[in-house]
């Protein structure tokens, strides 16, 4: 009798450790238990109105044109940012001609405390040739942040990492700042 | 009763088993002011959500952005998971290492949390015998942020490693040729935001204990000196002098004041593996500038001036070795051929361009070195790198202009003679002309992307008026100095 009770005893122990560890010690339970509510919590947007933002894509004289097109512009610099160069990866809607020759991508951006911004697009399979391409795919997302936000350069990173250049003809291992050469009448 | 014991002994075997084990491989052990917590492990790094929970932090995603804000006792770090590139209260840096996408967030090795998270907040890990204690101040070894400032100062270049704090450091230089700034008692950090462009300066990055800078052929380190007040490391670079070669025939140097006729370099651009802009029918850039470069070195060499080609051949030449060539010789001016291309087919035309060192950035770069140089007043390198900085702006002012004025004769000639489309002189960095002690200019001498202009390009007679045309500038621009 005595032995049994024991055995019952000791059953129930094993169990509540066992009930214990799944509730609160197993790897997963603790991977999928949710985060406070303020660790969570996402940002509450800066309501962005729509405004009339410049874009600049390709002429077919080969410079830059604009293309003014009402976007929500973000008041937070690198959400703005971010937004002007998914409007120039979606291209122009009228009749001027991309400046991207490739499918790129936005991988990040970021806004230094010097007011500069660091744009990191996916890189191309094989490098545009021909200084025009190079300078209206450059020129035309430095030029375009310059002119629709108060920051001062833009620097272009490709897949993560800073390139001398792109195609052998610009340097990009700096910050740029406005050039409106490219930019057509 | 034997299948119950037997059942109560497996029971309590597995329960025996999997505790400790679970401890062990998912998770560890951190204490912070009297707190513990057991965070996950995420492919053998650190889930960052209970950690900041730990220390009383804030950790918000934001997802348009794709990255972790994480902010304790006002400092702001960013994240991005699979990147490198984090800002760390604004100041941009790149981790030796990318934090990874977690199911709670993002996780990091030990090493990344040490440096890039709890480091920047003013914390550091110490181990002890259950895992790691996070305590306040910095560690031994902490990082030290290292902001480099570089300039060149005609055939030199000045190299200021800006420290945070006090730190010991040497200077060596490897088998290699390789330099190495050895901090032995810090981990350094590379502050990213302040871009460097040098001709004596292939690249900078940091190691374990170290910086390592690897410059271009030839040069090495002039002169170094550590300074205080701010607290830096100042290197002088240049060329040194080679090491004794068995080898008797050395080409002479270039007379310092060369006698004879103006020396033209002429870059065909692109070779080799880099084929440049291709034509439709699979023409490449780089036979099209190699074709015309012969070309017009015959008819410059005919009109009586000397003519390099920075390639002869089918090959590839890295960009800076071009214009150096052109330095080294001491040549009267340099000119880089290229064919052009643009996403818009219809473009077509020649034109020319010339170097902008984008003036905002050079005199920042100017203006840093003079205010760590500054900083500390009656230091001996002070006035000198004052003196040094005015003329080479004066240097540099006086070649771009000259630049300018090659770049719009070589434009006008192709302008009238061929009557093809005036596309103008455009200024802008580019990199086969930086670092150009001579009137430099690049030519695009047309479209190989408009299918019309492509074919008259492949022409043998196309290609010698383009050559005819671009050598009667250059003797514009030469004549008239």
């Amino acid at each position: 009798m005595k032995t049994r009770l024991l055995l019952i005893l000791l059953s129930l122990v094993v169990l509540v450790g066992f009930l214990a560890w799944l509730l609160f010690l197993r790897p997963e339970a603790v991977i999928k238990k949710p985060l406070p509510k303020d660790v969570i919590e996402q940002p509450t947007p800066t309501p962005a109105p729509p405004q009339r933002a410049v874009l600049l894509f390709a002429g077919s004289d080969g410079l830059l044109h604009p293309e003014l097109r009402q976007i929500p512009l973000p008041v937070e610099r690198d959400e703005r940012v971010r937004v002007l160069v998914h409007a120039l990866l979606e291209g122009p809607r009228g009749r001027l001609v991309p400046i991207f020759p490739y499918r790129a991508e936005l991988l990040g951006v970021f806004v230094d405390l010097h007011d500069r911004a660091f744009v990191d697009l996916s890189p191309p399979d094989t490098a545009p040739g021909g200084s025009t391409m190079e300078c209206n795919l450059v020129y035309g997302v430095v030029n375009t942040i310059l002119l629709n936000t108060d920051l001062k350069a833009v620097q272009l990173l490709f897949g993560g990492r800073e390139v001398e250049s792109l195609g052998g003809h610009l340097v990009l291992s700096r910050p740029l700042s406005l050039n409106k050469a490219f930019i057509g009448q | 009763m034997k299948m119950k014991r037997l059942a109560l002994t497996v029971l309590l075997l597995m329960s025996a088993r999997l505790v400790p084990a679970q401890n062990i491989d998912k998770t560890l052990s951190f204490q912070y002011q009297g707190m513990q917590i057991q965070a996950p492990k995420f492919r053998a790094r650190i889930t960052l959500a209970p950690m900041m929970k730990l220390i009383g932090g804030e950790m918000v995603y934001s997802e348009a952005a794709g990255v972790w804000a994480l902010g304790f006792s006002d400092h702001l770090i960013q994240i991005s998971p699979e990147r490198k590139l984090l800002l760390i209260d604004g100041e941009l840096m790149e981790a030796d290492e990318m934090p990874l996408s977690a199911p709670d967030g993002v996780a990091v090795s030990l090493s990344y949390l040490q440096h890039y998270v709890l480091a920047p907040f003013g914390l550091h890990l110490e181990k002890i015998p259950s895992g790691y204690a996070i305590r306040e101040g910095a560690s031994f070894g902490s990082p030290l942020v290292i902001h480099p400032i570089i300039a060149d100062f005609g055939e030199t270049t000045t190299m200021v490693l800006a420290l945070d704090e006090a730190a010991e450091a040497t200077v060596e230089t490897d088998d290699k040729g390789h330099i190495l700034v050895h901090f032995p008692r810090n981990s350094p950090r590379l502050d990213l935001s302040r871009r460097f462009e040098s001709r004596n300066i292939l690249s900078i990055q940091a190691g374990h204990n170290s910086v390592e800078i690897v410059p271009a052929a030839g040069i090495g380190v002039i002169s170094k000196n550590f300074l205080h007040s701010p607290e830096r490391v100042v290197l002088e670079l240049g060329k040194v002098r080679p090491t004794p070669s068995p080898a008797p025939e050395q080409a002479p140097p270039p007379p310092r004041h060369r006698q004879g006729p103006p020396i033209v370099v002429i870059d065909p651009g692109h070779g080799g593996p880099d084929t440049g802009a291709l034509g439709p029918k699979g023409l490449a850039e780089k036979q099209l500038t190699l074709s015309v470069a012969k070309k017009l070195a015959s008819r410059l060499r005919n009109m009586g001036y000397a003519v390099r080609l920075t390639r002869t051949k089918d090959e590839a030449r890295a960009l800076s070795d071009r214009v150096a060539l052109a330095n080294r010789l001491e040549a009267a001016i340099f000119v880089s051929l290229h064919v052009n291309s643009s996403t818009a087919r219809s473009v077509r035309g020649a034109e020319t361009y010339y170097m902008s060192l984008d003036q905002k950035a050079s005199d920042a770069a100017a203006q840093s070195i003079a205010e760590v140089e500054n900083a500390v007043s009656g230091k001996k390198r002070s006035s000198a790198s004052g003196l040094d900085l005015i003329l080479w702006d004066m240097a540099q002012s006086e070649v771009l202009n000259e630049s300018a004025a090659l770049a719009l004769d070589i434009q006008l000639r192709l302008n009238t003679l061929l009557g093809i489309k005036d596309r103008g002189v455009k200024q802008a960095p580019f990199v086969v002309l930086t670092g150009a002690t001579m009137p430099a200019a690049l030519v695009e001498i047309g479209f190989l992307s408009n299918p019309g202009e492509a074919a008259q390009l492949e022409s043998n007679s196309h290609q010698q008026e383009l050559a005819e045309a671009i050598a009667s500038g250059i003797r514009d621009f030469l004549g008239s100095r």
